[in-house]
């Protein structure tokens, strides 16, 4: 059976960089890579489920964490899953100093510019590996 | 010494559907905008990929859960690690399981009107649960979470 790659991102609540990682991530599975990706929540996999465990395990994964904690990766881990890419937020967010993201309600028009900068680096790696 | 009354109020953010995305949001809204009481919030993956002190948690804070849908992922994981919860908010109920389960619009662009009004109508409803929470029951304890989800 053909299985998409799980993009998982880690939508940290607290600040902008987590709301960057759920748009980014969203950004790839609903407009750049509908066919080879999907998203699973990371609520859902915390619970450790039976049904969750079954749709993670053993698959090709991409997290997108927000902050050091690296809170995506290491509970898709968890699970089973394999991290093909952990991919940090502040990687790219670097290469933009001195700009504002928004809040972690709403991203500015640098916050949509960098999240295409890393949904295009997440579409990249799902071409990679599908 | 008076102390401030805070309660911690921990949202799914699933990010397979509408209902995760509006839990997100009124969250949001009652820290940043209605500030009634203090209210503190954690990223819920913490429970795992944190430590101990984020695991007490809700032994810390009086802690509402609000859930996108009703597998109820934020309350059982904050029942199974964290402690018992004061109170707990299934968006479906108040927004129908068909615009919860809404898959196509999640992103915080596509959002209109319609669904702004569901993240007042569930920022609502976590403000009357916090406002049933007895002030006793704030620990008084101090807490460090993560970078990235603790205000």
């Amino acid at each position: 059976m053909y299985n998409k790659v799980k993009v998982v991102p880690c939508s940290g609540i607290g600040k902008v960089y987590g709301l960057m990682a759920r748009e980014a991530v969203l950004k790839t599975v609903i407009e750049l890579c509908p066919e080879k990706s999907e998203t699973v929540c990371l609520a859902y996999i915390v619970t450790g489920d039976k049904e969750v465990k079954e749709k993670i395990e053993g698959c090709d994964c991409i997290t997108v964490d927000g902050c050091p904690k690296m809170c995506a990766s290491k509970n898709v881990s968890i699970v089973g899953g394999i991290v093909r890419e952990e991919i940090k937020v502040l990687d790219t967010v670097k290469e933009h100093k001195g700009k504002k993201f928004g809040s972690p309600t709403q991203l500015d028009a640098d916050g949509e510019k960098v999240i295409g900068e890393i949904a295009t680096k997440i579409a990249k790696k799902i071409n990679e590996i599908n | 010494m008076k102390t401030e009354l805070k309660v911690g109020v921990i949202s799914c953010s699933g990010e397979e559907c509408l209902g995760g995305t509006i839990s997100r949001l009124a969250t949001r809204k009652v820290l940043e905008e209605l500030k009634m009481i203090g209210t503190v919030t954690l990223c819920l993956p913490l429970y795992l990929a944190g430590g101990e002190e984020e695991r007490n948690f809700a032994k810390v804070f009086p802690t509402i859960s609000v859930d996108g849908c009703d597998k109820l992922c934020a309350k059982r994981s904050t029942e199974k690690y964290s402690g018992k919860i004061n109170g707990s908010i299934d968006v479906s109920k108040i927004i129908g399981n068909e615009n919860a389960l809404d898959t196509k619009i999640v992103r915080n662009k596509d959002l209109k009107e319609e669904h702004f009004q569901m993240v007042d109508k569930v920022a609502s409803e976590i403000v009357k649960m916090i406002s049933r929470i007895s002030p006793d029951s704030y620990s008084g304890k101090s807490f460090r979470g993560c970078s990235c989800g603790n205000e």
